[in-house]
């Protein structure tokens, strides 16, 4: 047994990448090319926010939740302000609900185009990662026209939104859309008929339904494994009540199932931006709200373009809160990665990283299983990903 | 109407465990049990395909004292296992002492709970039974022993380098 463990060849990638944007450290063990154990150990950027939150007001809050992430802070903002709310018992008018939506959609056109891309660039297709971008670059300028900040729009606050659409805005956004939706189709072409690409997708990393399910999934991960878990279905919240949204399913689990499901949820944002600006009614988009919340404890969950967000607030009566737990979904997935891993060649790990679309700063809190034997070689996620493309080639 | 169902349904899985329970809205359950039906709790949840783990979140309930200071009721740590099973969730609750924080794991039922399990463990100080790996998770590896960030008494490591400071003057 001893023997055994001390012929293990682990490869360690990270915590510092040139490629990869955000730190993490993976520990590949490796039977020649064959994957046999993995793990990874975040934590590199964790900044407490969870007990920031405590000695901030509300609204001081709302503006330091909304920068857990620079990929989804919307997402953040409407979960803490839809819990606060529920608190105070106040209700956002249907115009800011309707706003939120319209916010939350073109967040996950932005991150769904943005994790396209850099899926490609980790296959070694460059040309696909730079057609994304510039095409991302489109709900970048919108997000920026509607807000006035490309990252953190803060739309949200608390009893309402703080950004109007006008028409002139209005038909600048379908106009884009319908571009957006024209290139998709070509992306969902490339996807599913491209020799290359399938290579490295098709059959490869599949998650079983059970699987995904036992693992706790969530997102495009558990439903391009058929596991149904959609807040925006499952429990509408804010707008979502008002304008439901069709919940995309797919049944393979492998990795061209995950991309075939997000390019599909693209689609469904399309149409769902779309509906909102022609049937969204005028009205007043604030209402007020107490600077003291009420005691008690509310649970709000809402759906991130990289699964379900969960938070947890407890108020004690005062302008702060007493608790706030958040638990984003990054941390769910990369459970799946630490099982889906094993059996798969090295060159596959690029690929199935990016898979689940992990963001870093999102939790930063995750670490796995460590062999104890000594790493023997050292590779960067720059090295690892030419590797992969090599093997390919 | 189907969430009326859920939680009954989850509600009569739970019955013969439950110590306290309270409904704060219409789709939320919060069951209190004691410690030791924690496991067989959750064991029957997820037998019976009741939804699945959220999260576990930790809660810190500081001591309390009268104003001669003495302690009137002992500090404690709630920990709160969250259920969903659509828009339905169903919290189990239980609350254990500073002085013995010990839960089951229950990592052998739902593995993938080792993450919050040590997220507990480390920024709370709860002593998690028979839990896989202990690692540190999120705090740095030089972060020092027994000190809870998350704790309503931790205020800032500031405080730790000035009193080691102070310590080695002496």
């Amino acid at each position: 047994m001893t023997e055994a463990k001390k012929e293990k060849f682990i490869v360690p990638i990270g915590p510092q990448h040139p490629a990869l944007k955000e730190p993490g450290n993976f520990e590949f063990t490796v039977d020649g090319e064959i994957v046999t154990d993995a793990a990874v150990r975040l934590g590199f950027v964790h900044r407490g926010i969870e007990k920031a939150c405590e000695n901030r007001n509300y609204t001081q809050d709302l503006y330091l939740l909304e920068r857990v992430c620079g990929i989804c802070s919307h997402v953040h903002a409407t979960a803490f302000v839809l819990g606060v709310e529920k608190l105070a018992g106040v209700q956002a008018p249907p115009r800011a609900e309707a706003i939120r939506v319209l916010a939350a959609e073109l967040e996950r056109i932005h991150s769904h185009l943005l994790w396209f891309g850099v899926a490609a660039h980790e296959a070694g297709f460059d040309t696909l990662f730079m057609y994304t971008w510039r095409d991302r670059e489109v709900v970048m300028d919108i997000l920026e026209t509607l807000s006035g900040s490309r990252v953190h729009y803060s739309v949200n606050i608390l009893g309402g939104v703080k950004i109007d659409v006008d028409q002139k805005l209005s038909d600048l956004i379908k106009k884009d859309m319908d571009f957006l939706e024209e290139r998709t189709e070509y992306y969902m072409k490339v996807v599913t008929t491209d020799d290359t690409f399938l290579g490295r997708t098709r059959g490869i990393g599949t998650l079983s339904k059970d699987r995904a399910k036992l693992l706790g999934a969530v997102g495009p991960t558990a439903r391009a494994s058929g596991v149904k878990r959609d807040i925006r279905v499952n429990a509408p919240y804010s707008g979502y009540k008002e304008f439901p949204v069709k919940m995309v399913i797919d049944q393979t689990g492998d990795l061209e199932a995950r991309f075939v499901v997000r390019l599909k949820e693209l689609y469904e944002s399309y149409r769902l931006i779309r509906e909102i600006l022609e049937k969204i009614q005028p009205g007043e988009i604030t209402t007020r709200i107490k600077r003291k919340i009420p005691e008690g404890e509310v649970i709000s969950r809402v759906e991130a373009p990289r699964g379900e967000l969960f938070y947890y607030i407890k108020s004690n009566g005062t302008e702060m809160p007493d608790r706030v737990k958040v638990r984003t979904p990054s941390l769910c997935n990369w459970g799946t990665i630490t099982d889906v891993a094993v059996g798969h060649k090295l060159a596959d790990m690029p690929m199935l990283l990016a898979g689940i679309d992990p963001c870093f700063s999102c939790n930063d809190r995750m670490v796995e299983i460590r062999s104890d034997s000594q790493p023997s070689q050292m590779m960067n996620w720059d090295g690892l990903r030419k590797y992969g493309i090599e093997y390919y080639r | 109407m189907e969430t009326i169902k859920f939680l009954e349904s989850g509600k009569v899985i739970l019955e013969k465990w439950i110590e306290r329970s309270r409904t704060t809205d219409e789709n939320r359950l919060d069951i209190w049990i004691s410690t030791e039906n924690l496991k067989p709790a959750v064991q029957s949840l997820v037998e019976n395909h009741w939804g699945y783990l959220i999260t576990i979140t930790g809660l810190d309930i500081p001591a309390v004292y009268d104003q001669d200071n003495i302690e009137i009721q002992p500090g404690q740590l709630e920990a709160l296992y969250h259920f969903a099973n659509d828009a339905d969730i169903i919290t189990i609750r239980v609350k254990v002492p500073y002085s013995k924080p010990q839960i089951d794991s229950i990592c052998d039922i739902i593995p993938s709970a080792t993450i919050y399990e040590r997220e507990v463990i480390e920024l709370f100080g709860f002593d998690l039974l028979n839990t896989p790996n202990t690692e540190k998770l999120i705090l740095p590896d030089s972060w020092p022993e027994g000190v809870y960030p998350l704790r309503k008494s931790f205020t800032h490591l500031q405080d730790l380098e000035t009193s080691k400071k102070e310590q080695s003057n002496d």
